[in-house]
């Protein structure tokens, strides 16, 4: 709003109702539509004004007008995906100015209007994309207040760059952070344990969501370590009530998470027969240890691991196959019609499950889910109870976040393409098009009717049946289950 | 089944098969433009005393190309095709030159009819003659479009034989003609030779539509996308290329391209679409059901259309087809007609098995990993009809359903199998 009193030159739009010369009721005055048009004005004037002034500069120094440019470009760039428009709003005025240089003052006009509505276009077509979560404007930990233990840093640096991945890590590295932090902790003069800790604990979960969005089962045991925390005794010493907290976490990690995967992996293997041929997608690390431990008591089935870009994990299972020594098929996850024919069962990950049932897992595994189900093979999705979110999405873009994958547009790395005979034709990406955008979402949602069965700790269960386990319901009693 | 004798054509034929084979020619437009000059080529210069012999030369060429390709059926639908102009112009030559007995230039009621008709009847006549003089071959009974005799195109009798499997079009013949048989004995060889310059005409003509057939394709284009649309493609398909690309002059819609991995076909389709000023977001194979409730259409290219109405086309098209049906998006094929092949198969998701090289998805770079995984690259999906709402071809839209109707209509009988 500002900028509507430090361009008062150009301002012509300013109604003279009522007269008041002071600036906050004059503001009001304006409708917002009117507001608008007057910021789009004066944006497109001020783009006039630095391309009229380009030529004055054209004759001394043509490179400082590019090189701005470009440094806008790469700034606004790290950002992938959905704030792309930003980068396409720093080219626009920039590249103006460059043409206007060139081609004289009376086409500068026309050209800004015509990137102006470039520039509307642009932000009206990527809008549907925009909610996804992508990377965030100012880096990691931007704006906010409190003091970040250096372990929380380090994790959310390693969150960042994707160096943990997979929700089953990402919970158990969160805990164990939590649990040095808490042993770390003093608590200040005259203030509770319980009351102070948890709010010295909210901006360390703060920086780690700036990171990456909150994975679900990271969510629900954190809810539940703040519950610990809010019903510690005012009367047990400092010492002893951390060591609690650090029991609780411990015994969350160990009952929730390891020895949940070990029932699982006992019923999941009991559906294996020998001769099988399963087909797993990404990397799950349930499945990973079901497969693993099926093999080593001595049944004998072969694997079908299916990947995708851009995450590649599936490589990383693959190779944990065969140092076992699984027979195994690897291939992209284009070519699952090829193979679902001589596929018996599918086993897959879960990130999270919804109430309704619906598996928010890796991108692709509604695809693989859905193939799978029309050709009548059972989709087994293998998850502990802790990843249950009470929420209900409708579909993938409800939620969803983002890979920070850099944008073909502006970054070096070269793009290559295969001709039929697999020569690579290198593609000058250097182009920067503004109308070309990629985005990555990583996560997507598979509706309950692709799976055939949920296969928890508490057994086997149809997935719409999930919301049922009363366990799951009751979630501030903390470490309840029924079973 | 003979071979060709022909030293110079037969050295032009293994130039094109041994690019085939080797992949050098790929592609489905490019490998039915060098077909059509292949057989021009042979039309130009074969020796044939009947049009039975041209018609074994350029079958026994057909036969070499399939089987050095036969993952690219446009050579042989190609062929066939010629194969049955072939018999149109020889049938309508037939029917002019003033040596022909007066009786056969008219019907036997002596009404006019129109000219097109005069074609078939004689093509049905010669067609009579030439099972006379082979009756000894148990061969399909070819084309009989009109009963002989029949008062006009459009009798009871005509209809009741379209459709039949031609053994009994043949039987229908030998009942309600008056005149029986025609005369079995062939036509002088003279005439062979002189529809030479107007098999080369309508060769040339085949040239041109495969040489427009982009532009044909994507005339319609702008009442099949509309504004603010969302359309989903995978990889690199020309014809859709020219379809986006032509819509885009009328429309402003957004188009999400799926990357194609491993080839990465995607990343050139995004490229170009974004050039020709298309908003254009490239997604990885994955995501395709993740953007599905968004799409409005999804747009596919084909490599080949199968009699059923079924497709062979890029890996990963069966996935999106069955990701827009399950959100009720409609999926259309964009493809020109040269792509309609008349080969039939029960496991038909067998017959689309193709595998590219397998160091694209796990290369050497991993190395101790490749020698004990099996790694599949597989090049084409089969879509079968059930997911396919519609064909955008050069010759108007087309329902699967309709697609045997087109292939009895392009191609005959005998030369499905070279």
């Amino acid at each position: 709003m500002t900028s509507v009193e430090s361009v008062p030159s150009t301002s012509t739009q300013v109604p003279a109702v009522g007269a008041a010369p002071d600036g906050p009721p004059q503001r009001k005055q304006l409708t917002k539509a009117e507001r608008r048009e007057l910021q789009e004005k004066q944006r497109a004037a001020k783009a006039a004004a630095t391309a009229a002034g380009a030529p004055a500069k054209a004759g001394n120094a043509p490179k400082p007008a590019p090189k701005p440019s470009q440094g806008q470009n790469t700034k606004a760039s790290t950002p992938a995906g959905a704030s792309g428009s930003t980068a396409t709003a720093s080219n626009a005025p920039a590249t103006a100015a460059k043409k206007a240089a060139k081609s004289g003052k009376e086409v500068d006009t026309q050209l800004v209007d015509k990137t102006a509505d470039l520039e509307a276009q642009r932000r009206h077509q990527t809008r549907i994309f925009t909610h996804f979560v992508g990377k965030k404007e100012g880096g990691l930990g931007a704006g906010i207040k409190g003091e970040i233990h250096p372990a929380i840093i380090r994790l959310g640096r390693q969150f960042a760059d994707m160096k943990i991945v997979g929700a089953n890590a990402r919970c158990i590295a969160a805990l164990v952070a939590f649990k040095t932090i808490i042993q770390d902790y003093i608590t200040p003069q005259n203030l509770t344990l319980a009351r102070d800790l948890t709010q010295y604990i909210s901006p360390q979960i703060s920086y780690l969501v700036s990171a990456r969005p909150m994975a679900v089962g990271m969510g629900n045991s954190i809810r539940e370590l703040k519950y610990h925390i809010s019903v510690v005794s005012i009367d047990m010493p400092e010492q002893d009530a951390k060591d609690h907290l650090c029991e609780q976490i411990d015994t969350y990690i160990s009952h929730r998470i390891v020895l949940a995967d070990s029932v699982i992996e006992e019923y999941a293997m009991a559906k294996i027969q020998n001769g099988a041929v399963i087909m797993t997608y990404a990397r799950s690390s349930v499945v990973e240890r079901v497969l693993i431990a099926a093999w080593t008591r001595g049944k004998r089935f072969s694997v079908k691991v299916v990947d995708s870009r851009p995450m590649l994990e599936g490589k990383n299972m693959l190779a944990q196959f065969v140092k076992v020594g699984i027979p195994c098929t690897y291939l992209l996850i284009n070519g699952v019609g090829s193979v679902i024919a001589e596929v018996s069962m599918v086993f897959l990950g879960a990130h999270a499950i919804n109430s309704n049932g619906s598996v928010y897992s890796r991108a692709g595994t509604a695809l693989v889910a859905m193939l799978a189900k029309e050709h009548s093979v059972p989709v087994l999705v293998l998850s502990e109870t802790y990843k249950y979110s009470n929420n209900i999405q409708l579909d993938s873009f409800t939620k969803n976040e983002l890979a920070p994958i850099p944008d073909p547009r502006t970054s070096s790395r070269r793009i290559t393409t295969r001709d039929r005979l697999g020569n690579e034709t290198d593609v000058d990406d250097e182009t920067r098009n503004p109308n070309l955008q990629s985005i990555n979402p990583l996560y997507d949602l598979t509706p309950h009717t692709h799976i055939t069965v949920l296969v928890t700790e508490v057994g086997l269960i149809p997935p719409s049946a999930i919301s049922t386990l009363a366990g799951l319901r009751d979630k501030d009693k903390g470490m309840q289950l029924s079973v | 089944m003979s071979d060709i004798a022909d030293a110079g054509i037969l050295k032009q034929v293994d130039l094109l098969t041994s690019k085939l084979r080797r992949r050098q020619l790929a592609g489905a437009q490019e490998s039915a433009m060098e077909t059509t000059l292949l057989i021009k080529y042979v039309v130009t210069n074969a020796k044939f005393g009947t049009i039975e012999e041209l018609i074994s030369i350029i079958k026994a060429t057909g036969r070499r190309l399939v089987e050095a390709q036969p993952k690219e059926h446009t050579v042989g639908n190609i062929v066939r095709r010629i194969l049955r102009l072939i018999r149109e112009e020889w049938a309508a030559a037939a029917s002019n030159p003033p040596q022909e007995d007066g009786d056969e230039e008219q019907n036997e009621d002596g009404s006019e009819t129109p000219k097109k008709s005069k074609a078939t009847l004689a093509y049905s006549k010669l067609l009579g003659s030439h099972l006379g003089a082979q009756a000894s071959i148990a061969s399909p009974i070819t084309r009989l479009r009109t009963v002989p005799g029949a008062d006009s195109q459009y009798s009871l009798s005509n209809f009741v034989l379209h459709g039949r499997p031609h053994r009994d079009a043949n039987m229908f013949s030998s009942i309600f003609s008056s005149s029986g048989r025609t005369d079995p004995t062939a036509k002088p060889s003279k005439n062979a030779e002189s529809i030479r310059p107007a098999l080369i005409s309508a060769i040339e003509e085949v040239l041109d539509d495969l040489e427009t057939v982009f532009d044909t394709v994507s005339s319609a284009a702008k009442d099949h996308i509309h504004s603010d649309e969302i359309i989903l493609t995978l990889g690199m398909s020309r014809t859709v290329e020219a379809f986006l690309k032509k819509a885009a002059m009328d429309r402003n819609y957004t188009a999400l391209i799926a990357e194609a991995a491993p080839s990465f076909s995607g990343h050139q389709m995004a490229r170009s679409l974004a050039a020709a000023g298309i908003n254009s977001i490239l997604i990885p194979d994955s995501a395709v059901y993740a953007v599905m409730s968004r799409v409005n259409k999804v747009i596919l290219g084909a490599h080949a259309i199968l009699a059923n109405g079924g497709v062979f086309s890029a890996a990963g098209s069966i996935l999106a087809a069955h990701a827009a049906q399950t959100h009720r998006t409609p999926v259309v094929f964009c493809a020109g007609q040269f792509k309609l092949s008349p080969l039939w198969n029960v496991y038909h998701a067998h017959g689309s098995l193709d595998f590219a090289n397998p160091a694209h998805v796990l290369g050497f770079e991993e190395g101790r990993l490749m020698d004990q995984v099996d790694v599949l690259n597989p090049t084409y999906d089969y879509v079968p009809p059930e997911l396919i709402n519609v064909f955008i071809t050069n010759d108007g839209d087309i329902p699967p359903a309709s697609m045997n109707r087109l292939v009895k209509e392009t191609y005959d009988d005998e030369d499905y199998q070279m």
